[in-house]
């Protein structure tokens, strides 16, 4: 693996990925100035004249209007996601070992028993991922109002998770490698 | 039954557990926002399970997200459940 993880191609039409790595001593701003590296990077190449993300009081950064776009990082590792025209995006990047506690703290019993192994083939670092990208993704919308990643519902649809909130619905696709998961939802 | 200080403070011990330092705790106040003070989704939960053993409750499915917001809010939620 170079740097971060690659996207199949039918998902990575039209989307623009950057991976930069965190600084030392890697500590918050280091973290932080990587993301906007790669948001910077990935509106870029897409093609967006502006190239300076905002951030929103609360922290959500804001990228130039049409081109939704998000923003994740490890302690080591930051990735930006840039989907021009898209309605929404949502990126995550997990390397937390995700204890059974935690596990059963931010999925349901129907998502544990369907997604989890026999039954299912994600991880639940992969499932705790899929939530927060689809939590950006659906939270971008800006009509659900204020709630909590946990509270989105995964199921399974071909290869993909759907996540739903609100009777709202976002595709989202995971995949793991060497430690670290990437979950991407977009709202097209 | 904690009063709203020792809750606070029970919170910032649970934060330094979890965390392994004391970082990210001498850093952030009382009302500040712990996401937006840099507090991972995955460390806010590991802070959740581990209130509901240090404080015996469980949290609801529909705990209002202003809850989680700040160790203030946070504590004070402790105290009301138990009052």
């Amino acid at each position: 693996m170079a740097l971060g993880l690659d996207v199949p191609a039918e998902l990575a039409e039209g989307a623009w990925i950057e991976w930069r790595p965190v600084r030392r001593p890697y500590g918050r701003h280091q973290q932080s100035a990587a993301g906007s590296e790669a948001a910077k990077a990935a509106l870029a190449a897409a093609g967006s004249a502006e190239r300076n993300v905002s951030r929103d009081p609360d922290g959500r950064p804001r990228f130039p209007r049409g081109f939704a776009g998000s923003i994740s990082h490890t302690e080591r590792l930051a990735v930006a996601a840039v989907v021009p025209g898209a309605e929404a995006v949502g990126i995550d990047i997990e390397n937390a070992v995700i204890s059974p506690r935690v596990s059963e703290f931010v999925l349901r019993e129907r998502e544990r028993r369907t997604l989890l192994p026999p039954a299912g083939r994600y991880t639940p670092r992969e499932l705790f991922s899929a939530k927060e990208a689809a939590f950006k993704a659906l939270n971008g919308i800006g009509t659900l109002g204020e709630f909590l990643f946990w509270q989105i519902e995964l199921s399974q649809s071909d290869d993909m998770l759907i996540a739903s909130y609100g009777g709202e619905r976002v595709p989202v696709w995971v995949r793991s490698e060497a430690g670290l998961s990437l979950a991407l939802a977009i709202r097209r | 039954m904690p009063d709203t200080a020792e809750a606070r403070q029970r919170i910032r011990s649970l934060l330094v557990e979890l965390l392994g330092n004391d970082q990210f705790v001498s850093r952030v106040s009382d009302t500040e926002s712990l996401r937006t003070a840099g507090l991972s989704s995955h460390a806010l939960v590991g802070l959740l399970v581990a209130m509901e053993d240090a404080f015996g409750f469980e949290w609801q499915d529909d705990v209002e997200p202003e809850v989680l917001r700040s160790i203030d809010s946070l504590a004070g939620y402790v105290v009301a459940l138990r009052n």
